[in-house]
């Protein structure tokens, strides 16, 4: 019971201390939260980018073959679908249509993909939202609609105009935003690519287990391809959202790194009327111990409302505020970008790494340098 | 009754971690909420045979990063692998730094290796 | 009750600046009694009276504090026997600023984890006593010098000392607050505390509270008797 007596007459005794450099403590709650804030946000949107990713994509194509030709993808013939079929385990293959059209009108970049329902549709197209709001018309910025009609340049400059049919489903923009469905016929056209070639092919096993037999099996058999399992679409999410990597985490680890030497400073640079406190302190019966936890509870209190509020604001700002503050580097040069609102997809495992990422540290750096002060001699203070 | 800075103090932990369990409230209810949309998503990538998810509109090896190849970024110029901002952000997908002819990850058991 | 044996403290040993500040030093102090220091400036009233409070340890020389040897106590049985035993009233009061002065007076308690609530009764107890209630809640740094000061005495008495020490009390006071300090100091003479005082005030060390008064030079004791 005294125990803890004990530890609330201290903590007591630190608020009412904290309270007296109200501004500047107020200041740097302002600034630690800040980080934490910033900290929170890319764990949190990585984190639900990343699980979104594991959950729709895992009825991704189990097994994608490209062909590289002098060390770039290059369209795949056909009649590797035979060869490849042959392969025991080997359920469906399939060639895949698709590529890139850049839209000069409205700068934008769109996947054309040939899609079998509009085989015996040519000259209808299905949008995804991205594309609708993208208006490619040049009427202006109306959305697109049903019946809507879109002018595509071909290969050859001439111009081939295809009706909207209709719009891929709103829920799914995150996958189909830039999307635009075409038939063969009309895909074949618009790049002049020949009957017997294929941008890539997908293949479906009988066994899972049997994937990477397989796809060492292709490579033996046309050792010009390059088989992508679906394991490896989804590992690719994983690690591409990566926050320990890329230029976030570095942009964060300096933001943090300053913080840290700023607190470092504020700690270390005990002032003169600190170090005199600390020795009334000892003085009147306080042991180093004692100071100790006063300064333990100085860390904490400034911390821990610094992480509740960074957190809390983080997930406001990623899941209710569409992460508003990442849209430019999220948009960077894009002309078109999903508009999508983020299922929040956060653990526990997320809050005790931030909690140990800021609230430990910052605790330590401002226990650390008050060390030598909370040993001075207590006589000290007879000659102050 | 919260006459004391301390108690004032422990409310607002109490407060704090509440917070964070509304949080997680929430996030369970909102995962329930979009299940359906999870799965129509899901649906359309497995009719349409996608591949990635459509973030970055700006470059082929972010539009498609798992179906880049690892040299993509650098066809235009040797520098230019940052040319594009979003390709900052992203790191290298783990299949690309498989060593070029090699079946390394794919095989896990050293007797399929011939 | 306590007892020093040949005391010696030096300062800055085994440097060209050393400086030998207290020298063979016998002393007994009786319980109850009113003890001063005299002594002219730099005579070594300050650092006699931090090894008495057990502040500071002794260069050489032994201590005893009810017959129990505390010289060589680690350093925080040393800090608990101060706080238990030893009530000190700084010469500069040394209060803590932007704390109120009732939270000054209960910080020497904080450690012992008593009952907030009773901890603020007897703190409140001892401002009534000091004439203070109404500056309870005021910030010390808007105290007068005398209000300071009672301040400090009842923050010393918080932990319910044997022995009260004051390092030049009067020092920054008029003649009127000097002598209300003497009183205040009678009334807890008469309480049966040990009073233990560095002055070279007439007021201190003429008044009657005084049972003894022992003279210092250059570190060594001079003199030392009852006072008639
Ligand atoms: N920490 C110290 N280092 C060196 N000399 C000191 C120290 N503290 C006190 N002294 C010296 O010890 C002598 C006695 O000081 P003090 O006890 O304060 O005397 P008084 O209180 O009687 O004026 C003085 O000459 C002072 O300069
Ligand atoms: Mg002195």
């Amino acid at each position: 019971m005294g125990a803890i007596e004990k530890q609330r007459n201290i903590l007591d005794f630190t608020l009412s201390s904290l309270g007296r450099r109200k501004g500047k403590n107020i200041a740097l709650v302002v600034v630690y939260t800040f980080v934490i804030f910033l900290l929170a946000s890319v764990l949190f949107f990585t984190h639900s980018l990343k699980k979104e990713a594991s959950l729709i994509l895992q009825d991704a194509p189990e097994m994608t073959v490209q062909r590289l030709l002098a060390g770039r993808q290059d369209l795949i013939p056909t009649h590797y679908i035979d060869t490849i079929r042959q392969i025991r385990g080997v359920q469906s293959v399939a060639p895949r249509l698709w590529g890139y059209y850049y839209d000069a009108m409205s700068g934008a970049n769109y996947t054309l993909m040939v899609n079998a329902e509009l085989n015996d549709r040519a000259g209808e197209i299905i949008i995804g939202n991205g594309v609708s709001m993208r208006s490619m018309s040049g009427i202006g910025n109306q959305a697109l609609r049903k019946n809507d009609i879109i002018p595509f340049k071909t290969y050859d400059g001439s111009v081939l105009t295809l009706k909207v049919r209709g719009l891929l489903p709103f829920a799914s923009e995150l996958v189909t935003a830039d999307l635009i469905l075409v038939s063969e016929a009309d895909f074949r056209t618009l790049f002049s690519i020949a009957n017997d070639q294929a941008t890539d092919l997908v293949l479906n096993v009988r066994n899972a287990k049997e994937l990477s037999t397989i796809a060492a099996k292709i490579t033996q058999i046309h050792p010009d391809t390059r088989p992508i399992l679906r394991e490896e679409i989804l590992r690719t999410y994983d690690a591409v959202f990566d926050w320990r990597g890329g230029v976030i985490f570095m942009v964060l680890s300096g933001v943090f790194f300053a913080f840290i030497i700023l607190a470092w400073d504020k700690a270390t640079g005990l002032s003169a009327e600190e170090k005199r406190e600390i020795g009334i302190l000892k003085a009147i019966g306080w042991e180093t111990s004692d100071i100790l936890l006063m300064k333990f509870w100085e860390g904490s209190a400034v911390s821990i409302a610094a992480f509740f509020m960074g957190i809390f604001l983080a997930y406001l700002h990623i899941f209710l505020a569409s992460s508003i503050l990442f849209e430019p580097v999220l948009k960077g040069w894009s002309v078109l970008y999903p508009s999508f609102r983020l299922t929040p997809y956060i653990s526990v495992y997320q809050i005790a790494t931030l909690f140990f990422l800021t609230v430990i540290p910052y605790t330590v750096v401002t226990i650390v340098p008050s060390w030598r002060s909370a040993t001075i001699d207590p006589d000290s203070v007879m000659r102050m | 009754m919260l006459q004391r800075k301390s108690d004032l103090f422990f409310s607002a932990l109490v407060a704090g971690a509440l917070l964070i369990c509304l949080m997680f409230m929430d996030a369970a209810i909102s995962q329930r909420l979009d299940r359906e949309f999870v799965q129509e998503r899901r649906e359309v990538v497995r009719v349409l045979t996608l591949t990635d998810l459509c973030l970055f509109t700006e470059a082929r090896y972010t539009r498609h990063p798992s179906m880049a190849d690892l040299h993509t970024p650098f066809q235009d110029h040797p520098l230019s692998f940052d040319h594009f901002p979003s390709g900052a952000i992203m790191a290298v997908p783990p299949h690309l730094k498989r060593k070029a002819g090699t079946l390394q990850g794919w095989i896990s058991d050293p007797r399929e290796r011939q | 009750m306590i007892r020093l044996q040949n005391v010696r403290k030096v300062f800055n040993a085994d440097k060209s600046n050393e400086f030998v500040a207290i020298e063979g030093v016998n002393l007994s102090i009786d319980s109850h009694g009113a003890t001063v220091l005299k002594g002219p400036s730099g005579s070594g009233k300050t650092t006699l009276l931090s090894i008495l409070g057990c502040m500071a340890r002794p260069t050489s020389g032994r201590i005893m504090l009810k017959e129990r040897e505390i010289t060589s106590l680690p350093e925080r049985f040393l800090t608990e026997v101060r706080r238990e035993t030893f009530g000190i009233v700084f010469q500069q009061f040394n209060l803590i600023k932007g704390i109120t002065a009732l939270e000054n007076v209960m910080l020497p308690a904080y450690p012992n984890g008593e009952k907030h609530a009773s901890l603020k009764k007897r703190a409140m107890d001892l401002l009534d006593l000091l004439n203070l209630t109404g500056k309870a809640f005021s910030k010390v740094e808007w105290l007068s010098g005398g209000e300071a000061q009672r301040i400090a005495i009842a923050r010393a008495l918080i932990n319910n000392p044997a022995i009260i020490i004051a390092d030049e009390p009067t020092a920054h006071l008029d003649t009127r607050l000097s002598r209300e300090f003497m009183e205040i100091m009678r009334q807890l003479k008469k309480e049966g505390k040990t009073l233990l005082i560095a002055s070279h005030d007439p007021i201190v060390y003429d008044s009657t509270v005084i049972d003894r008064i022992v003279e210092m030079r250059d570190g060594k004791i001079e003199s030392s008797g009852d006072v008639p």
